[in-house]
This record gives structure tokens, sequence and C-alpha cells, in this order.
């Protein structure tokens, strides 16, 4: 087969579940990621973003299936020198300061970023980084998390929900960030519960929807997927004709009436819409709806219940 | 090569940490020296060679102070650093898992000479427990060498998954071990069945050793083969729960 132009698989998942007792906290998820990308991984919690993201990072093995990051296995040390993270639990050592940290973890790589390079990336002040570890904010742990994350100078960066807690600012400094490293060429995953954050800063979503890929493309093709849109309008017509004509049209899902109006939903408005005038019924009133984004997800979410 | 720097870099900051951090040393070395001074000063044990029994006693002591130092200190060590996430971390890092594991067993090591050196000090100071040159020296290589196996042990209190159980646990270990083998009395004062089964505690087999080199004996093989046989019993133990727990 000939190479995709799109670039070389930088982490790829084959088949991959993890059973935990008898539940599949991940499914057969396959997908690959390419150099240089920013992909997503959204979900509900619960979805199993995070079991995904420590497999590939080689901290869970795999119940089946493969996770090859570089083309080879992520607790290959030689991988381990190309790769960060930000985990979820901020972890500091205690009896460090926060410099020390950072240059023990630098000293670990072979071309790791200078601590200057370091602190004015993760936005650490001189008096921070002279300060003892765990007596660190949640926010300053956070920018140490990140700080340890980048110190190796990594191709590849795992961030796994790395915004939860920060406040509106803090996040947007986070991304803008991210952006330049990706613009450096750096591949970066994350994973995401907010449905925004994913659509603004990733080229590609992978959603996830307990355990599986629920669906995987670029943020405007999850998008519509996840919308229901809806062609409406009143019919002088016979309503029962204009209700059957339109469950022949393709992309039309449901058709019902509500409020002396028929609503027809599809994921494509346009061929309904032609259908409707190549019928030449006489129909007025038409509008055309997008239902809110945030809803759908939510009622994604919602499905998800009590999963965890 | 690099390695060796990984190595460097890695003991330098262990041995930092333990340095900042003097609480987990003050009581591995306080208790034992209070207890020392208990049964050499004040209570009359009625034993009847006192240069003797003050030197076996001192190696009571000292066996105590290092078996503690490696079940308890390293043990929750172990769990704190897994529970905060940070050898999770370390696991994601390019560092091999066998140099942050020696970076702990040296700052270990490092500790125990240090609980060796003050509490044989405290022995000479306190009753002039004299001893010769190499008897001292051999008796401390061979509570530094001998703690092998708590060491292994401690690492298995490191699985567990929470300090709270941890803390626990090991102080109910560390105490039983250290009454059962004849730490804080010796098991010939001890009714027959307590005999019996402080003959097969490590904790005897590790004072054991030390006992016999104050009386000019070398340890003997039963010290040696025992202690060894709870060594692989500890690795075996703490590899299995290791693997384990991964898969999980």
């Amino acid at each position: 087969m000939i190479q995709q132009l799109s670039g070389e698989p930088i982490v790829e998942l084959k088949q991959v579940t993890k059973t935990f007792g008898s539940k599949k906290a991940v499914n057969r998820v396959s997908f690959t990621i390419e150099r240089g990308s920013i992909t997503a991984i959204l979900g509900p919690n619960g979805a199993g973003k995070s079991t995904a993201i420590s497999m590939m990072l080689g901290l869970k093995d795999t119940s089946e299936g493969e996770v090859l990051l570089f083309g080879q296995s992520p607790k290959d040390l030689k991988v381990r020198e190309k790769i960060g993270a930000m985990l979820q639990e901020v972890s500091v050592m205690d009896g460090l300061r926060t410099r020390e940290i950072i240059n023990l973890i630098r000293s670990y790589y072979p071309n790791p970023m200078t601590l200057e390079e370091i602190a004015a990336l993760s936005g650490l002040t001189p008096e921070e980084l002279g300060k003892w570890a765990v007596k660190m904010s949640g926010g300053q742990k956070r920018k140490l998390s990140f700080a340890l994350a980048i110190a190796g100078n990594p191709e590849l960066l795992f961030f796994d929900e790395p915004t939860v807690g920060l406040d509106t600012s803090a996040r947007r400094l986070f991304w803008q960030t991210v952006r330049g490293l990706k613009a450096q060429g750096k591949t970066i995953l994350f994973t995401t519960h907010y449905l925004q954050e994913a659509d603004d800063i990733a080229e590609r979503i992978v959603l996830f929807h307990q355990g599986q890929v629920a669906a995987d493309g670029t943020p405007e093709a999850i998008k519509s997927k996840l919308t229901r849109r809806t062609v409406s309008f009143i019919a002088d017509a016979d309503g029962q004709q204009v209700i059957r004509l339109l469950h022949e049209v393709p992309g039309v899902t449901d058709v019902y009436e509500q409020d002396g109006r028929l609503i027809a939903v599809t994921s494509d408005t346009d061929t309904a819409l032609a259908a409707l005038f190549r019928a030449g019924l006489t129909v007025r009133d038409i509008r055309i709806d997008q239902g809110s984004l945030d809803e759908a997800f939510d009622q994604l979410t919602m499905s998800q219940g009590e999963a965890g | 090569m690099k390695n060796l720097k990984l190595i460097t870099i890695q003991c330098r900051m262990e041995l930092l940490r333990m340095i900042r951090n003097p609480y987990y040393i003050f009581w591995s070395l306080a208790m034992p020296i209070l207890f020392y001074f208990i049964f050499t000063r004040i209570v009359d044990t009625g034993a009847a060679e006192a240069g003797q029994w003050q030197a076996h006693y001192l190696m009571s002591m000292t066996s105590f102070s290092v078996m503690g130092t490696a079940i308890m200190s390293l043990g929750i060590r172990l769990v704190q650093e897994r529970v905060q996430g940070w050898s999770i971390y370390m696991r994601v890092t390019p560092l091999p898992g066998s140099v942050y594991f020696f970076g702990k067993m040296f700052v270990q090591a490092i500790m125990h000479l240090l609980c060796i050196v003050v509490i044989f000090t405290a022995g000479y100071l306190i009753n002039g427990v004299s001893l010769s040159f190499w008897q001292w020296l051999f008796s401390g290589l061979w509570i530094l060498i001998a703690s092998i196996p708590f060491l292994a042990l401690g690492t298995l209190i490191g699985a567990m998954r929470r300090v709270d159980t941890a803390s626990g646990v090991s102080n109910g270990i560390y105490l039983a071990l250290a009454v059962t083998g004849g730490m804080w009395f010796p098991i010939e004062a001890m009714p027959g069945f307590m005999q019996a089964i402080g003959k097969w505690m490590p904790s005897y087999h590790f004072g054991g050793g030390a006992w016999a080199i104050t009386r000019g004996e070398a340890p003997g093989w039963d010290h040696i083969l025992i202690l060894t046989g709870y060594l692989l019993v500890f690795m075996i133990l703490s590899t299995y729960i290791r693997k384990k727990q991964q898969a999980d």
C-alpha cells in the first residue's frame, strides 16, 4: 500500500482492549496519530480516555491488542526519551526544590530543554523555581507538571485532562503554549471532556464513548455527526403523504409532527429540501434548525450514566 | 557511561532528600538508644556478665534500629511516592527502573550505616562497651549486609496501596519481629513455644550473627541460610505483586 501523504505514524493502537474484572474500560480501539498533529481524545468521564492514555504510556498493559509508539513498545527506554507526559495526578517529590526536580528530570534525557526555556514556557517564576515543590499551590504544581512534561524536549506530548481546575486565563495561556509547541513540529495528544476545548485546539477529535471510538475525524465532521439538524415546515397538503415521502429521502432518520409543524431529522438538509420541492408539495414557513452542540454532547454524557 | 551519570545524580538527589528530612532517621535512632539506656543502666536484668550483656544488647538495639529503617522508612516512602503519583510519573521518563531502585537502596544503605555508627557510639559512651576493632567492624558489616532481607520486606510493604495501611502493617510486623526474634529480651528468657517460634524468625538470625561476633564466634550457617531463604521469599512475592499490579 502507498504511504499516506499526511505523515508517518507516531502512535498506533491496534484493536486495543483493557478489561477490569468483567468491565471493558477500553474496547477494541484502533487509531493512528501522525507526526506533527494535534489530536483530542474527547469523551465524558469514565469513557476510557485515561485508561487509553495509560496504555499508550506503557503504564498499563493491554488486555488484548497492541500499542506502538514510534513503531516500538512504549516501555522501550529509547521511546521514552522521545515522549513527555502530563498526568492527571500532579506529582511532586518532597525534600526537593522546584528547580532541583526539573534539573533531575532534565538529566534523564539526551537533549533536554534548558532550564530557561522550560521556565519561559511553563511560566514558572524564579521565585517559584526556588520553592519547595511540596509547598506549591495547586496552580503552581500544574505549571511544574507541565514543565516536567516538556523538560526532555520530547517529540510526542501527552496531556491527560490538562486544564481541569484552571481558570479561563490560565487555560488560554496553556493552549497558547501548546500551539507554540505544535509549531515546533511536536506531536500532541490530549484528553478532555470539554467539547469546546477539543474544537478550538485540535485538528482531529477521537470521540470516546463507553470504551469505544464513537467517532473520529475533524472537529467539523464530529460536530455535524453530533448535532441534530432538522427541516421543519407547515404542510397544507396531506400530512401522511409528506411524511411517507420524506422517509424515502437519504439521510432522513426521523419525521414527526409537533405543534402543527412537520419536523424531519436529517444529516443532509439540502437533499431533504430538494426532495420537497421536486415533489411540488405545498409547504410553507420552512425552517432549518441545528440543535446546540453542547446539548448533543451533554446527552451523550448523560447516557454514559454512572459508569464512573 | 550514561547510566553511571544517571546513578550518580539519582543517588545524590535521594541523599539530599534524606538529609533534608531528618524525621525518619531521628525515630530510627531515638527509640533503640532509649531502650539501650533503660535495659543496661536502669533496669537490673540480673545478667551474670554485665560486660557481655551490654555488648549483646547493643547488637540487639542496633539490629532493631536497622531493621526498623529497612521495613518502615523504605516501605512507607515507597507507598507515599506511588500514592502521590511520583513513581508512576518516573515510569514515563527514560530513567531505568533499576536506577530509580538503586538510588533508594543506596540511601537506605547510608541510613543503615548511620544507625550502626551512632548506636555503636552510644553504646561506647553509655556503657564503655569494649570490643576488639575486628569485632566492631565485622558486627557492623554483618548488620549492614544481613539487613538486605528486611529491605526486601520493606519493598514488599511498599507495594501496598495506602500509606495508612502500610504504616500500620509495617509497625505491627516490625514490633512482632523484634519481640519474637529476641531483640528486646533474649528468647532464652521466654517460654518454650516462643523460643521455638523465634528460632524461625528472620530477626532472630539477623541479631544472631551480631551476637555471635560479640562472643568471639563467626555467624553460624543457620543464620545465613535462613536469612537468604527469607530474602528469596520476599523478592519472589514482591516481583509477583508488582507484575500483577501492572497488569491491572
